[in-house]
């Protein structure tokens, strides 16, 4: 690279190209009772996304031998064995976990260099040519969706498949789904779609179904990527309520600085004509 | 296969990703609290104490500037890519501690430079109390914003207090004065009413930690498990209390104005004790993540954070008799 090269380089970053026409908001609705544990998902967004393979091991975690998402796996199926018959019959919860896309993202809250944005269609998107890898995001994401790269160096999660859409496709994972458990489209007919199976699936007895994510909860915003689930979050590693963290940021800055200033004024006091 | 137990989450397995931040982390915030500490005692002592400070406030100029010099290569080094460090720079953003941080640095660099050179050669005719007043509201948010930066997460260990800012921000400051407090031991320049000050002021700069430290430790409650049992619990317990603070106000105690050396040691062992605070404050911050049910405990539902409990599954007893336990 010439030193040429290298300014325009960086000179770039500071350029603002206009932001294209918001378009009406998208997400995913992820119905877990649909969900068979096919790992389509999983195999689409890799191909799609050209994400690099994470290696193998067996986990002995029923079928899960993918573990968590990471910088280079978007979607997890996770499987839930229930074979105790405690509190129901015998069952296997299966759940395909991505990014929630929430309406209010702690990732992009926290992001300092604007690399962490919402795209038009309302989805939070990491910049790769504006990320310097920091690591904000990560131990901002209350649900453990992002991670840092080792062979990058960047923050990299589910971008909803930006590109597919840009091109009115649906996103790789959805369009591979077998069993429409994973479903993808506008985020107000999403929600309208999984009221009513709820209703349904209530109406037919499965009265353990509620949607995760579909309305804000206290200081938690709506998630933009929502579930239908059968037990409670944490059995598939979800949070039951998820804090916002930047829920507390003026009353932590005003302990902070009242210290800081409070110190100064001791200090003042101290070097003054009555610390004599 | 060992059937999975109803409420013990998923396999064990973190619910969170661990924090990447590590030693150049904590080295940044005992560096930029020292560097930004000393910037206000020097201004404070230029600004009140009547000219009976000068060598406190030549001390402070140069150590704001030394300490300051190794914080843009440890911040940098901490990038996956260092080299776009300057993509910090594009944005202004309020609601991002870390983006405050970066433009207070930035703001603070200039006076601290300034001064410390004007000092060095003699530029009389820059304008020192302007440039320290100015560099003033930029030190303040380095002091400030270490400890909201951390809360600013979904990290147990960080995020479940009010106080973590503070007890970083005291930290700073009483490290800060326990360094111009050697320097003035070990300058014999230094006037007997600058040692005096400087030893009152480390007692109360100590005294403020201690409180803020406490405040931490019980908001975090629970959370504080990394910390307090963990195994950076030595480097808690020991470190940052007992060498940074309990020695070295054993050691003073008591007196008007302690020897030189008594105050070289309790400074030195105050500013170890610091170091000790914020290593295993940014350590722990790591393995409080992977204590999944830790987790889960301090994400649960309750009146404030209604989350999205299923209440037709607590009705119909799916959930009986585990809401609210702690697992």
């Amino acid at each position: 690279m010439t030193a040429e090269e290298f300014v325009s380089q960086a000179v770039e970053v500071w350029a603002r190209p206009e932001a294209p026409a918001a378009r009406e908001q998208t997400g995913f609705f992820t119905d877990t009772t649909l969900c068979i544990g096919c790992k389509a998902c999983e195999v689409a967004c890799k191909q799609w996304n050209q994400l690099p393979g994470d290696g193998f091991t067996w986990t002995g975690n029923s079928y899960d031998n993918t573990v968590a998402l990471s910088a280079t796996t978007w979607r997890h199926v996770a499987f839930v064995e229930q074979m105790d018959g405690q509190n129901h019959a015998p069952r296997w919860l299966m759940m395909s976990d991505v990014c929630k896309h929430c309406a209010q993202a702690p990732c992009e809250e926290a992001c300092p260099t604007g690399s962490l944005i919402y795209n038009e269609f309302g989805n939070v998107y990491v910049q790769q040519d504006i990320c310097n890898g920091c690591a904000y995001c990560v131990a901002a994401c209350p649900f453990g969706v992002l991670d840092r790269n080792h062979e990058d160096g960047k923050a990299h999660k589910c971008t909803l498949c930006y590109d597919r859409q840009k091109d009115g496709m649906t996103p790789a994972c959805a369009k591979a789904c077998p069993t429409q458990s994973i479903q993808f489209g506008t985020v107000s007919e999403l929600r309208e779609r999984a009221r009513r199976r709820v209703e349904e699936l209530h109406a037919r007895g499965e009265t353990d179904a509620y949607l995760y994510g579909n309305e804000p909860a206290g200081e938690y915003s709506e998630l933009n990527s929502f579930f239908l689930l059968k037990d409670k979050p944490g059995v598939y590693n979800l949070p039951e309520a998820p804090r916002r963290p930047s829920a507390h940021l003026k009353p932590n800055y005003a302990a902070s600085f009242a210290a800081a200033i409070g110190l100064a004024i001791v200090s003042a006091l101290c070097f003054g004509k009555r610390g004599r | 296969m060992t059937p999975i137990p109803h409420d013990d989450g998923y396999y064990g397995l973190p619910m969170l990703k661990r924090p990447l931040w590590g030693w150049e982390i904590a080295l940044y915030f005992l560096s930029e609290g020292i560097s930004s500490g000393s910037f206000v005692l020097g201004t404070m002592a230029e600004l009140f104490g009547d000219g009976r400070h000068k060598a406190l406030t030549r001390h402070a100029r140069y150590l704001a500037l030394a300490a300051l010099a190794p914080c843009p290569p440890l911040l940098i080094a901490d990038l996956g890519r260092p080299e776009r460090f300057h993509h910090m720079l594009r944005v202004v953003k309020l609601k991002s501690p870390m983006s405050v941080g970066v433009w207070a640095m930035g703001g603070f660099s200039g006076p601290a430079a300034a001064l410390a050179l004007k000092q060095f050669a003699r530029l009389e005719w820059m304008p020192g109390r302007m440039l320290a007043i100015a560099g003033l509201p930029f030190a303040f948010t380095m002091l400030a914003y270490p400890g909201v930066l951390l809360s600013t997460t979904s990290n147990p260990l960080w995020a479940r207090t009010r106080y973590l800012g503070a007890l970083l921000a005291t930290s700073s400051m009483a490290s800060a004065t326990s360094a111009l407090a050697v320097a003035a031991a070990l300058d014999p320049k230094s006037s007997d009413s600058t040692r005096e000050a400087l030893h009152r002021m480390e007692g109360v700069a100590k005294a403020a930690e201690s409180v803020a430290m406490a405040a931490y430790v019980a908001t975090t409650g629970e959370a504080a498990r990394p910390l307090m049992k963990g195994r950076y619990a030595t480097m808690f317990r020991i470190g940052a209390f007992a060498v940074g603070i309990a020695l070295p106000a054993l050691i003073t105690f008591g007196r008007k104005k302690p020897g030189r050396t008594s105050t070289v040691i309790s400074g030195v062992l105050s500013i170890a004790g610091a170091a000790a605070l914020k290593w295993a404050i940014v350590h722990a911050g790591r393995d409080a993540v992977e204590d999944a049910s830790l987790n889960r405990a301090v994400t649960r539902a309750d009146a404030a954070h209604p989350g999205w409990a299923p209440e037709v599954a607590v009705r119909t007893g799916v959930l009986a008799g585990s809401v609210g336990r702690s697992s």
